[in-house]
């Protein structure tokens, strides 16, 4: 018996390089042998992706993708469906959940500069997946079809119409109709279970290959291929398995207790992850008394939103999402952990992550005279944790990085 | 590495593994439940309730059961007399090749002796036969003492139902699960006689 | 880890205090928030595990509310179910159409085009009303009417002014009027402010909801207890499987703690290899 699963094994494998494959990008992948808790949120983003997807997938079944169904169909899932609701909040959750992890994960690159070279393109991959899962995740939340699902459609569609010369046509070729209706539903519909998560899988792939071919970073921002032992195996590095296998385990434990106390006992996350005037069926004649977005766009909602010109407001959105592309290139530390960089480093990425924080406080709530000029402040401060970048890294004092880990 | 510590790795894993492992049916759970007939369609597979007071003697209605027609005969006593006359023509006349849940408590195949309750959909190709109760000549049976034919393929049925020899469809008529309790006739469930 | 220098240090205070006058002083006015002119809605704790507080609640919504209020998500037979109320029962008592089957939705009695109208707009589906409003706000709603005969039922509402529902329940609170107490006056330091005799200073304040003793057929605690027993019934109505799902969700995170401990102590034995 034995020999006959090894000789069908072998067969194949001698065809498709399952062994070599396994070897090289899973089991033997050497990987830094020392990094923290940040090093985790990657492993964590492709737990929550399948989560998704399985979820999602369920969820499609017995989701109607009309005008006229979809809001009936989610709460025929909720109450009609065997644990129906446990599929849907799965879902909810891990959207929220995917947005968390992924900022973290970004946050890891900045602190410990992971998009340096040679690492470039898997951090503009990341951008990519990013910016992916924002289309994915506004796809997806107009889908329930309540008060916030169309109202939000309504704000963000409109914004292609702040386009000069082709705004408007724009506006009604995105929606396929002169107003938000089940056309646009259905379109978004197959976009989000079809179209994107083929693009972020390929995304996620890419991303993966790219990293795997330069290596991983670690916190110290030391080269670890400086220094290899005879076999050409780094020495300051440990096999994948079971090492990293073991420390992923550990983090995916960690999270999915989070997960699950959300999940099953705040789902709608005080109303920032479902929001309250999404329980109520979407009515075009009434609009609801204060339109927020899901907590995960807010930052950017107030920039939309300090900015009075809907164009200016709009480009000033975009390039605040487009400007984490170039960071690779505006950083030009001769080091790249925040260990070892100097002051003005460590004092602009606290600035950033503060006003990044207050950023989206200020997209969940209404405005006042106070807040509109808090929310300038915290965009001009969030640019120039950019834009001055190329400045402060280069001219600031950084400490020597050790050779080995 | 010691003895002890390789034991304790095993351990380790093996509790890991263990308890890692005996989560999985849990989360498949709901996976595999959320396939389960749900609320709705439970609902509207559910049984129907009829009163059957008020059909005449004689007189067939149908009502709908999980999106198929259920015929409910009122015989009267002449009629279930003159079934006896029809027994040469049937292929049948025990329903002893199909599941018959009732069977020999009546000759009305059902579990009153007044009505049939019988599924209206021929056992040929689904068509969905007429009821010709009337003691005359038909054109498709010179002799017909009253039943069933279906127009589709001319397969023809007894006043309960019971498939004629030589016709398309291959057996009788199937009772589906019922029970009468005072006049009230519920269809889709019986009370444990089957 | 380096220790920034004195002036990040006070920089860092400096935002910090500016980030925790905006959050804390952020709390919305009482008058703008979702209760309106009520100013903070009630506080609402729902008790699933009562079940005999969702039964009453059951059977006063479909006695007062379901005339007018469909529940068109909700399932009769699951409600008798989750309520522990034999099938027979419930029909027999509170489902008034004959032609209802227990596993119909609760579609509602009253025709929508008709109602809307009479009353100006057709009476919402309230099915989810706690989810999309809250269920301090229905609490409150529903016990904030006042005579009011400037409006076209007589009675206005303090959560939700110039609502077009009149006030059902009037016949069980009594007639609640807006009257205008005599409050103390405060200090800045919040104590009361006295004149040279020493008596209290007062000063009028209007805008308090008043019913008189015994004009209802129930009391005042009477009266707050039913409305609690409707507000919990909807609370149930809108998510049925709230109550197991927090009862499912202990023991999905006591697996979790389990998983993460052994994995954590597996973790660590590995670790010894290269540490």
């Amino acid at each position: 018996m034995n020999q006959m699963f090894s000789n069908i094994f072998n067969w194949v494998n001698h065809r498709l390089p399952i062994v070599n494959t396994f070897e090289r990008h899973l089991s033997k992948h050497p990987v830094p042998k020392k990094v923290n808790f940040w090093y985790l949120f990657g492993a964590l983003a492709s737990v929550v992706l399948i989560i998704q997807i399985v979820s999602g997938i369920w969820l499609i079944m017995p989701y109607e993708n009309t005008e006229e169904g979809a809001f009936a169909s989610v709460e025929y899932i909720m109450r009609d469906v065997d644990y129906g609701w446990v599929i849907r909040y799965m879902h909810t959750t891990g959207a929220s959940l995917f947005f968390a992890v992924v900022y973290l994960h970004m946050f890891r690159g900045l602190l410990y500069g992971s998009y340096q070279k040679p690492r470039e393109l898997v951090w503009i991959f990341g951008c990519t997946i990013y910016l992916a899962m924002m289309a994915e995740g506004f796809l997806g939340y107009v889908l329930p079809y309540g008060q916030m699902s169309y109202w939000g459609a309504q704000v963000i569609i409109s914004l292609f119409g702040a386009i000069p010369y082709v705004g408007e046509s724009l506006e009604l070729w995105v929606r396929g109709d002169y107003y938000i209706s089940g056309i646009t539903v259905s379109r978004f519909f197959a976009l989000h279970v079809v179209a994107l998560p083929l693009v972020l899988i390929a995304l996620v792939f890419l991303h993966l290959v790219a990293l795997h071919e330069v290596g991983a970073g670690n916190p110290e921002g030391v080269d670890i291929e400086a220094h290899l032992d005879d076999d050409g195996i780094p020495l300051d590095s440990v096999p994948f398995f079971p090492y990293k296998v073991l420390n992923a385990l550990v983090g995916i434990g960690v999270f999915m207790t989070v997960f699950a106390i959300i999940m099953f006992f705040f789902p709608e996350g005080g109303g920032y992850f479902i929001e309250m005037a999404n329980f109520e069926e979407a009515n075009p004649l009434v609009t609801p008394e204060h339109i927020a977005p899901v907590w995960y766009y807010a930052p950017y909602y107030t920039m939309l939103r300090a900015i009075p010109d809907p164009l200016g407001g709009l480009i000033v959105m975009g390039s605040a999402v487009a400007i984490f592309f170039v960071v690779p290139w505006l950083d030009r530390s001769n080091v790249a952990s925040i260990r070892y960089k100097g002051i003005y480093s460590k004092i602009a990425l606290a600035l950033f992550a503060i006003s990044f924080i207050t950023l989206g406080y200020l997209g969940t709530v209404g405005v006042t005279e106070v807040r509109k000029i808090m929310s300038l402040i915290c965009t001009i401060l969030y640019f120039a944790f950019f834009l001055l970048m190329p400045f402060y890294t280069k001219f600031e004092t950084t400490k020597t990085v050790p050779d080995r880990l | 590495m010691q003895e002890k510590d390789k034991t304790r790795r095993k351990v380790l894993i093996g509790l890991t593994s263990a308890v890692g492992l005996s989560g999985i049916p849990f989360a498949a759970t709901p996976f595999i439940a959320a396939w389960n007939p749900s609320a709705k369609a439970k609902a509207s597979g559910a049984s129907v309730k009829v009163d059957v007071s008020k059909i005449r003697y004689g007189q067939q209605i149908q009502v709908a059961w999980r999106k198929q027609p259920v015929f409910i005969v009122r015989h009267t006593e002449e009629s279930l007399s003159g079934l006896a006359e029809s027994l040469p023509k049937l292929a049948d006349p025990n329903s002893d090749s199909i599941d018959e849940p009732y069977k020999n408590l009546s000759p009305t195949r059902s579990q009153s002796n007044e009505y049939s309750v019988l599924t209206g959909v021929c056992t040929h190709l689904g068509c969905s036969p007429k009821y010709y109760p009337e003691v005359e000549p038909k054109a498709w049976d010179a002799s017909w003492s009253g039943g069933f034919f279906c127009p589709c393929h001319g397969s023809m049925f007894d006043l309960v139902g019971r498939v004629y020899k030589g016709v398309p469809a291959p057996t009788n008529l199937i009772v589906p699960p019922h029970f009468f309790d005072g006049d009230i006739l519920t269809i889709g469930e019986d009370n444990g006689v089957a | 880890m380096n220790t920034p220098n004195l002036l990040s240090l006070n920089l860092l205070k400096i935002l910090s205090l500016f980030v925790l006058v905006l959050f804390t002083g952020s709390i919305s006015a009482a008058e703008g928030g979702p209760c309106k002119d009520y100013g903070d809605c009630d506080d609402f704790n729902y008790s699933l595990n009562d079940t005999e507080s969702l039964q009453r609640g059951a059977a006063v919504f479909l006695n007062y509310c379901y005339g007018c209020h469909s529940l068109q998500y909700s399932r009769w037979n699951r409600v008798a179910k989750d309520l522990n109320i034999p099938e027979e029962l419930f029909a027999e008592n509170l489902i008034f159409d004959s032609s209802v089957r227990p596993g119909d939705l609760m579609k509602g009695s009253m025709d929508k085009k008709a109602s809307s109208e009479w009353f100006g707009v057709a009476p919402p589906d309230l099915t989810l009303v706690t989810r999309s409003k809250g269920d301090d706000w229905v609490y409150t709603y529903l016990r904030a009417y006042y005579e009011d005969s400037s409006k076209q039922y007589g009675v206005n509402n303090l959560v939700y002014p110039g609502t077009a529902m009149p006030n059902v329940l009037a016949g069980l609170q009594g007639n609640q009027k807006l009257v205008c107490k005599n409050t103390p006056v405060l200090g800045k330091n919040g104590g009361e402010k006295r004149n040279e005799n020493g008596d209290t200073i007062t000063k009028e304040k209007c805008g308090y909801l008043k019913v008189a003793d015994g004009e209802g057929s129930l009391s005042q605690t009477e009266f707050d207890s039913l409305i609690y027993d409707i507000t919990n019934f909807l609370v149930y109505v809108g998510e049925p499987a709230k109550a197991e799902r927090e009862r499912i969700g202990w023991y999905v995170i006591f697996f979790f703690v389990i998983f993460t401990t052994l994995a954590s102590l597996l973790y660590r034995e590995y670790q010894k290899d290269y540490h």
